[in-house]
């Protein structure tokens, strides 16, 4: 068996740090991805994935610290390791003139042999035109090419930059369904993105990046339950933002003759128990937007020590 | 069965390679075939030039037809044109791709780093070489046909001079890219060591003093020991050959330990 000691766990970051030069590409990154399991990879642009994903396939070397994928090292065994590993770059860029067939044909060829209805298959389920040159295609239509090769040898990880970029919603879904299948054949799926809805409905856990550094590693269901919501509340008569303010959880009150605006952090309990001393007339509680949980995590460990939000 | 990473670089590389072999063809066929129109041209061409200037072009006499050889296809063009193949398929293998994108889907063969680097090697060597022979095959049938009186073993001597002379500067422009992952730097640093050891050549030529410059120059181990009237100089073959690999081997060795399209 290859995966050796480590079966459970596909990717294993510790004190992985790399900088180019004086200029910080990431920094003491400790991060494991469990096999089977699909881990989002979020945020903004700039904050270091790229540079944590190329340090995992070994196009750049750690200047700190240490990755272990699929149980091997990325360096040692880049050979037998890049064949059960599934990579779709951030930035297409395909080599050659060939059409997206005879493209196919050498990464599969490269990978040992792949079954040519993998490909026609994958191709037909994102409707893409292998008999096309690639270097003419679109974005699109190229980050499909870069999909199926990714997705064609069935690979024990998939690595994936940026996947949904240039996709269509439609091609969207398809792509979701083929993130679920592989989940499903057990195999693991690391992907980035700086969009949280796109790895919402698919994401076991997501990783949160930010300056180089692991902000946070959240189960994305607590991701939602620990979400600030905006809260609206319409009352019968005219209310006081004192009676509102104290109140554990709640922030930014804003009165407004009966009508109440806030953020509540976590249960709504004690404000809808204030709530009741009044007639409340109609509430409005927004889906707790993961989107806003993501950036209240920008907001909120700004200066403070990333620690906090690593240790959920 | 070849590996798929040295097809896809021959095919990927194929327009280029034919655009050379086809050029350096017309080349050596044009001004071979022109011989014995240009037995009375040459008299006056070489009455024209002042000694200095034709020990400068490296031409002993363009009477005779090694002479003519000599001055026409292995003195300046013939081998620039060679050479210029060599930089532009050698800054192809690493430097390229990793300046426009295409190496992280390159690099992601399932291959060791040395081993990449060795494929891409090998499979714009083999076609650089190829490049490089098509003057000796040229020959091998213009000579007979055109009638010239040189001995073929001699112009097999410099036509694998000019192999040598193509690998000797495969394997410097081949360091460069590894080293830098640059396009402008393999041709600043192949097309610089090229011009600056091809004067070193043509100066040691024209005066004593400087004769010494000729050690420095692969130029001189291609042709300063005039093979086509000479023969085979196989220390001279073997030294250019010998450059060739150890900067091939230096290459693979900086490429494995370098980080990769940053």
């Amino acid at each position: 068996m290859l995966y050796g000691m480590t079966s459970d766990i596909a990717v294993l970051a510790e004190d992985l740090t790399k900088f180019y030069g004086t200029r910080r590409g990431i920094e003491n990154l400790n991060l494991d991805v469990k096999t089977g399991e699909v881990m989002g990879f979020l945020g903004p642009n700039g904050a270091g994935k790229t540079t944590t994903i190329r340090l995992l396939l070994d196009f750049l070397r750690p200047t700190r610290g240490h990755a272990t994928v699929l149980g091997l090292d990325p360096r040692r065994d880049k050979a037998v390791l890049h064949r059960q590993i599934g990579y779709l770059p951030g930035e297409l860029a395909f080599p050659g003139r060939e059409t997206a067939a005879e493209l196919l044909k050498f990464f599969g060829d490269a990978r040992g042999g792949v079954p040519w209805r993998r490909v026609t298959g994958l191709a037909e389920l994102l409707d893409l035109d292998l008999s096309r040159p690639v270097r003419a295609m679109s974005k699109g239509n190229k980050q499909k090419v870069g999909l199926v090769q990714a997705f064609m040898h069935q690979p024990a990880l998939l690595i994936l930059d940026e996947p949904t970029s240039g996709l269509d919603p439609l091609m969207q879904q398809e792509f979701l369904a083929m993130v679920r299948d592989a989940r499903d054949n057990g195999q693991t799926v690391f992907m980035s993105s700086h969009v949280l809805a796109e790895v919402q409905s698919t994401a076991d856990r997501v990783a949160i990046i930010r300056d180089g550094r692991l902000a946070a590693v959240e189960k994305v269901e607590s991701l939602g339950r620990r979400a600030v919501r905006s809260v609206e509340i319409h009352f019968g008569d005219p209310v006081t933002a004192a009676e509102f303010t104290g109140l554990p959880g709640v922030s930014n009150v804003e009165v407004a003759g009966p009508v109440l605006r806030c953020t509540v952090d976590g249960r709504l309990d004690p404000l809808i128990k204030a709530a009741a001393c009044h007639e409340v007339i109609d509430l409005l509680s927004a889906e707790p937007d993961l989107e806003e949980t993501f950036l209240s995590y920008y907001y909120h460990s700004e200066g403070a020590p990333d620690v906090a939000a690593a240790g959920a | 069965m070849l590996p798929p990473l040295v097809r896809k670089t021959w095919r990927d590389d194929r327009r280029a390679i034919i655009g050379w072999a086809a050029g350096v063809g017309a080349f050596t066929a044009i001004y071979t075939g022109f011989y014995s129109q240009f037995q009375g041209a040459a008299e006056l061409k070489q009455d024209a030039l002042p000694q200095g200037m034709l020990d400068f072009l490296g031409i002993a006499d363009m009477l005779s037809p090694a002479g003519y050889l000599q001055a026409t296809v292995f003195s300046l063009i013939g081998p620039a044109l060679i050479l210029m193949c060599a930089i532009t398929l050698a800054a192809r293998t690493i430097a390229r791709p990793e300046e426009d994108g295409g190496m992280e889907f390159l690099l992601a063969n399932p291959l060791s780093r040395k081993a990449f680097a060795i494929q891409r090697l090998t499979a714009a060597a083999s076609a650089i070489s190829v490049v490089a022979a098509v003057p000796w095959l040229l020959l091998a049938i213009l000579i007979p046909t055109i009638g010239m009186d040189v001995p073929f073993g001699n112009v097999s001597a410099a036509c694998v001079g000019l192999i040598a002379l193509a690998w000797c500067f495969t394997g410097i422009a081949f360091l460069a890219g590894a080293m830098s992952g640059k396009r402008g730097t393999v041709l600043a640093v192949a097309g610089t060591i090229g011009v600056a050891t091809y004067m070193a050549n043509a100066l040691s030529n024209v005066s004593d003093g400087m004769s010494w410059l000729k050690w420095l120059s692969p130029f001189y181990y291609f042709i300063g020991a005039d093979p086509l009237h000479t023969g085979w100089h196989p220390a001279h073959l073997l030294l250019l050959a010998g450059i060739g690999v150890a900067t091939a081997v230096a290459g693979v060795a900086l490429f494995d330990r370098r980080d990769v399209g940053v």
